[in-house]
């Protein structure tokens, strides 16, 4: 096992002199940041435009991973329950809580170089650490088995057995990473990405009625008719569906893994702007595409995705639904790979472990069996005869919505520690943001808590 | 971890990749210099602490009531 050792020459950072060691992932992370120093070099239009390509992505892939399985399959829910109305602006404003919240990792992430879950293990200690990778983990698990359920559901729709849809998603993972390059792995997922815009064509095939699109942008009317256990559950369902700790822990890790540095942050601010508007139009048109069934009373309160793609079929043709399908799988698919690679990232960073897409599989052995064996278990219980699928998909959106107060504060915490970001701190508008956010998800958890217990003092509080 | 930054090239660094892999890194973002030098402790503060416990007690408690709304669905 050859070594090169050198004497690092710290560029005014906090980093002792000493002798430093090179890796694989030194050089090919260093290859990526020359081309970015070329680029950025250069002036005009086309060289900015490319600079813009080489940084993009971490914002993207978080925020159309984000629209998964589960997200669409509650977009489409509400959609088909409650039209055109009050959930469409609630669901452009939980698009702008997860920039705010997203933005903080993007400072974090450039400024430290290291991931989210390494920053909380040294800054607050192991047993905080630990916490927060085990909430991550069985977060992250139960949510990778709703992608399951979903890739399973859109390919259920060509016909494609469970257990074929499940393998061969298990397979396209595996080949993703196979790169073991992460420039090359994100341009491949950021191009199944955008497969996310597949529900935009199958919404205007529904011929949505945009003037009531515009007046619900307003005036958030009409409202659902009331607090009840159920939009209570939609409203949970809606914030869980934009808003969730993997996401923070995915793209602090990704932007490290990338290398961005403090240089970098404006782009990597676009990057998440421009991937949320992304998903904020994908979630929209899938909210749109299923509003006809509210419109002609068709029944949807089953949550599997081949189903909504069936009930759409009348109103959208074949080739609609057909999209809609395949949405549904590529949701899935995405979000399986982006969710199985921050857990990875967690584990590597708190078990101290090598955690990179730029490793080789023989020195990065740990980081990718936690992500295959945590698909592979995901996967597998999908296909268990009798499984609730339908309560586990619930239960993804509501206990991400509960598990994000404890992150968001460990986030709110570090991004404004001065001792580790510097003049980078979160200005007082953002701190006054994010903890609006904070705010209103422990309104929106508590709110959920009083309909399971109490659900008539659901009535005091909004009429239903 | 693995130092062997050459085994899958197959071929040693020149001393001008060398400097250029350290011209384009940060000193903190080369992993041996990652692994040596971690971010220090911080101290909690007692109000930090009460609220690191109420938001896990909050936590646990929601899930206990996510828990308790499957099972009466169930039933």
């Amino acid at each position: 096992m050859k070594e090169r050792k050198t004497t690092s020459e710290p560029r005014g950072l906090a980093v002792p002199q000493s002798s430093v060691v090179i890796t694989h992932e030194d050089i090919d992370r260093a290859h990526d940041r020359e081309q970015v120093s070329a680029t950025r070099a250069r002036r005009g239009f086309r060289p900015r435009l490319r600079l813009f390509w080489l940084l993009i992505g971490p914002g993207i892939l978080v925020m159309l991973g984000e629209n998964d399985g589960p997200s669409m399959l509650s977009y489409a829910a509400t959609g088909a329950r409650f039209g055109i109305g009050f959930f469409v602006p609630v669901l452009v404003l939980t698009f702008l809580m997860a920039c705010v919240v997203q933005e903080m990792t993007v400072r974090l992430g450039a400024a430290t170089h290291r991931g989210h879950a390494e920053l909380i293990f040294d800054r607050f200690g192991p047993f905080w650490g630990w916490f927060s990778m085990i909430d991550l983990m069985v977060g992250n698990f139960l949510t990778l088995v709703t992608e399951f359920i979903a890739i399973r559901a859109g390919l259920g729709f060509f016909g494609v057995r469970p257990a074929v849809a499940v393998v061969g998603a298990l397979l396209v993972l595996s080949v993703a990473l196979m790169t073991h390059r992460y420039w090359t792995w994100e341009r491949i997922i950021l191009g199944a990405a955008m497969f996310n815009l597949v529900f935009v064509p199958v919404a205007l095939l529904t011929h949505p009625h945009w003037g009531a699109v515009g007046r619900a942008l307003v005036t958030w009317k009409p409202l659902p008719g009331g607090l009840t256990q159920e939009t209570v559950l939609i409203l949970l369902a809606l914030i869980g569906a934009t808003v969730t700790p993997w996401m923070l822990f995915f793209q602090q890790s990704a932007i490290a893994d990338k290398g961005l540095t403090i240089n970098d942050i404006r782009m990597g601010r676009l990057d998440t702007v421009l991937g949320a508007a992304l998903a904020t139009v994908a979630a929209l048109a899938t909210m749109l595409a299923t509003a006809p069934l509210f419109a002609h009373h068709m029944a949807a309160a089953n949550f599997e995705a081949a189903e909504f793609a069936q009930a759409l079929q009348p109103f959208v043709g074949y080739w609609g639904a057909a999209l809609f399908a395949l949405g549904m799988f590529e949701a899935g698919m995405v979000a399986a790979i982006t969710i199985s690679t921050s857990s990875a990232y967690a584990f590597g960073e708190v078990a101290r472990r090598p955690h990179s897409l730029n490793l080789p599989f023989r020195q990065g052995k740990s980081f990718y069996l936690v992500l295959l064996v945590e698909a592979i278990a995901a996967a597998g219980l999908v296909l268990i005869p009798g499984i609730p699928l339908v309560y586990i998909v619930l239960l993804v959106n509501v206990i991400a919505v509960l598990a994000m107060p404890p992150a968001l504060l460990f986030l709110y915490m570090l991004v404004n520690d001065r001792e580790i970001m510097g003049a980078l701190v979160s200005p007082m508008w953002a701190n006054v943001l994010a903890l609006g956010v904070v705010v209103i998800l422990i309104g929106a958890g508590l709110l959920f808590g009083i309909s399971v217990i109490a659900p008539n003092a659901l009535a005091l509080l909004g009429g239903g | 971890m693995a130092k062997d930054f050459d085994t899958t090239t197959g071929a040693d660094l020149s001393r001008e990749e060398l400097t250029s892999v350290m011209t384009a890194l940060e000193p903190d973002q080369i992993i041996s210099t990652k692994e040596r030098h971690h971010c220090p402790r911080r101290r909690l503060t007692r109000t930090e602490m009460i609220l690191f416990w109420a938001l896990r007690i909050y936590l646990v408690f929601m899930v206990g009531v996510v828990v308790y709304q499957i099972w009466t669905s169930v039933r």
